[in-house]
Parts: structure tokens; C-alpha cells; sequence
């Protein structure tokens, strides 16, 4: 698997913990990383993921629909899930202001043994780090 | 020519800003049935 990982576009480094489950994903120095694509990666190498966390830096922008999303780059946004956190960076939505944030992008639902994200990715925050 | 300069800068700014304010820092994954 984390060989596999490591083939994939914009990762620098994997690291495994065999122990904990954990696997930390250090993308390349620009930061062009598929969230999605790397969830693909490791249900193909045979792996169930429980959850997914990033920690990720972007502008709060609102789609035509009226969603929050967060920026990451010209053709990357994540959709915001709405919880309690989302309100102190709502302000900042269509600013030129930069937060750092670290949310969750996937959770397993509960009881399926095997189950493959299903449409896009939904970032809840879980810790505003940084308002630039 | 310093003219020339101070908007090359500036169009220079505009294309690398981006990429350098916002990106995916870190990524960290819980898998289960690894072996």
C-alpha cells in the first residue's frame, strides 16, 4: 500500500504505522494532491479507510448555489459541511483572507465493513489553525 | 525600465500567489485489514 501510495501524483511521502493504522500523507512542495484519488488508492490495494483527515490552507469562496467551499487552488475546492466551527470562518467568505484548517474529508459509515467514498468529498472542520 | 520591472514583478505575483497561499499540507489516513 505504501508503495502504491507513493506512485501516486503529488505525494512526497508515506509514512505507515503498522501498530495504529495511521498512514500520513506529505504531499509534494505544491501541494497538487487528490484527496479522493489517494482514498481510490488504498481501497485498490485491498485496505478499508476509516477516515480521512487533511489539513489544508484556502480561501472561504461560495459556490453559484450558495454553498461554502474552501479554495485550495484555481481547479480544487472542497464543499464545507455545516457544523459550529464553520461559523467563525464564514465571515471570511469571498475575502482574500487564507485560513489554515484541519477537518475531516471522510468517515466509513458505520457498520459497513468495506465502503467506497461515494460522490464528492465533504470537508468537516475540526480546528480553525490559522486566519492570514 | 524600472517601469518594465515593477509589472513584470507584479505579474509574477499574481501567477505564483496562488500557489503559494493555499494547498493541502498534510493528509493523514486510519485504515483497518492492513496486514
Amino acid at each position: 500500500m505504501k508503495q502504491h501510495l507513493g506512485r501516486q501524483s503529488g505525494v512526497q511521502k508515506v509514512n505507515v504505522n503498522l501498530i495504529d493504522g495511521k498512514v500520513d500523507v506529505t504531499p509534494k512542495e505544491d501541494g497538487q494532491i487528490d484527496p479522493a484519488q489517494l482514498l481510490k488508492a488504498v481501497y485498490d490495494s485491498g485496505v478499508t479507510v476509516a477516515e480521512m483527515d487533511v489539513t489544508v490552507r484556502g480561501k472561504i469562496v461560495k459556490d453559484a448555489a450558495g454553498n461554502l467551499l474552501l479554495q485550495v487552488s484555481p481547479n480544487q475546492s472542497f464543499a464545507i459541511a455545516p457544523n459550529d466551527l464553520l461559523k467563525a470562518v464564514e465571515p471570511l467568505t469571498d475575502s482574500p483572507a487564507v485560513v489554515t484548517l484541519r477537518g475531516e474529508l471522510y468517515r466509513k459509515p458505520a457498520g459497513k465493513k468495506k465502503a467506497a467514498a461515494s460522490g464528492p468529498l465533504k470537508l468537516l472542520i475540526l480546528e480553525v489553525q490559522k486566519k492570514e | 525600465m524600472n517601469t518594465r520591472k515593477l509589472a513584470l514583478l507584479l505579474l509574477l505575483g499574481s501567477v505564483f500567489a496562488p500557489v503559494l497561499q493555499a494547498q493541502i499540507k498534510n493528509i493523514e489516513m486510519r485504515v483497518e485489514g492492513m496486514t
